[in-house]
C-alpha cells in the first residue's frame, strides 16, 4: 500500500513531478526466469505504455528474450491480458511461457 | 445444486498431497458419488527415463485460476463440492502432483466435472514443470492459454 499522501507531503513537495513515467513490477517464470537470472524486476516506463512496449524494454536489456515473444502470453494483475493493454503505475505484469502443470 | 465455493478447497502445497483427507472433506450425506483424479509423476518422457520433476507456479495467479475453474464447475455441472490441489517443488517418480476430487448426487456430473477440471487446469493455470534426465533437464512442452483479444486501442505498427 502507498503511504497516505498527508504523511509524505513534506517529501512530495520537494520531489519533481513524475507523472510522465510509471513504475511496474515484472515477473518471469520457467525458462524466462532462468534467462533473466531473477524472477522479478521493477521497470520504469512512459505513461500509457503497453505490455508490448514493456516487453520491448526488457528485450533492450536482454536481447535473448526476443525469440520467446511468440510463445508467451502476458498477464496484468494476475489476469491474462492482450499485448496492447495499457499499463498503470503499480501494475504487476508477468510473461508466461506455455503452462505445463498437472 | 448451488453450493458456496467456501466449502471447496483450492491449494498449492509443497508437501505430499493427502488424497484421503481431501476425498473425505468433499463427501457429504446428500451426495451419491465422488470422482477423483490423481495425476502423478511418470517414469519416462518421450522415451527417456525421467529422474524427477520440479514444479513452479505463479502462485497467487495459479490459485486465482484454480478458483475460477471451481466456479465454472459449479456453474456447468450439478455437483456439490470440489477439492483441487497442486504440489510444487521437487517430485519423485510416482508422487502425486495434482489431485482433483468432485462430489455430486449422481456420478455423471462428477465424472464430467472432474474431466473438465483437469483439462482446464492443464491449459490455463500458470504452473510449469522442469523434467530432469540423466543427461540434463528441460522445461516440459506446455500449452499456451487462450490469448485475450487485442483491446480496442489503436495498435502501434511494429
Amino acid at each position: 500500500m502507498l503511504l497516505a499522501p498527508s504523511r509524505r507531503a513534506g517529501y512530495n513537495s520537494a520531489v519533481p513531478p513524475v507523472s510522465q513515467s510509471i513504475r511496474v513490477k515484472v515477473l518471469f517464470f520457467g525458462r524466462l526466469k532462468e534467462i533473466t537470472g531473477r524472477g522479478e524486476d521493477a521497470i520504469e516506463l512512459a505513461e500509457a505504455s503497453t505490455i508490448e512496449q514493456l516487453f520491448s524494454q526488457c528485450v533492450t536489456r536482454l536481447p535473448e528474450l526476443a525469440r520467446y515473444r511468440s510463445s508467451l502470453i502476458a498477464s496484468r494483475n494476475q489476469e491474462f491480458a492482450a499485448w496492447d493493454t495499457a499499463l498503470h503505475s503499480g501494475d504487476e505484469v508477468a510473461f508466461l511461457p506455455p503452462v505445463s502443470g498437472g | 445444486m448451488a453450493t458456496p465455493l467456501h466449502e471447496d478447497i483450492y491449494q498449492l502445497v509443497r508437501e505430499p498431497i493427502d488424497m484421503v483427507a481431501l476425498a473425505r472433506h468433499i463427501r457429504a450425506p446428500e451426495d451419491g458419488a465422488t470422482v477423483t483424479f490423481d495425476g502423478f509423476v511418470r517414469d519416462h518422457s518421450q522415451n527417456r527415463p525421467t529422474l524427477y520433476l520440479d514444479y513452479e507456479a505463479y502462485e497467487s495467479m495459479a490459485v486465482t485460476k484454480m478458483r475460477e475453474i471451481g466456479a465454472q464447475l459449479h456453474e456447468k455441472f450439478a455437483i456439490h463440492r470440489v477439492a483441487m490441489v497442486h504440489r510444487l517443488g521437487r517430485l519423485e517418480i510416482g508422487e502425486t502432483s495434482v489431485f482433483i476430487a468432485v462430489s455430486a448426487a449422481h456420478r455423471g456430473a462428477a465424472f464430467d466435472a472432474c474431466r473438465f477440471a483437469i483439462d482446464t487446469l492443464k491449459r490455463t493455470v500458470p504452473i510449469w514443470k522442469k523434467e530432469y534426465f540423466e543427461d540434463g533437464a528441460v522445461w516440459a512442452d506446455g500449452e499456451l492459454p487462450p490469448a485475450p483479444a487485442a483491446t480496442s486501442r489503436a495498435k502501434p505498427a511494429s
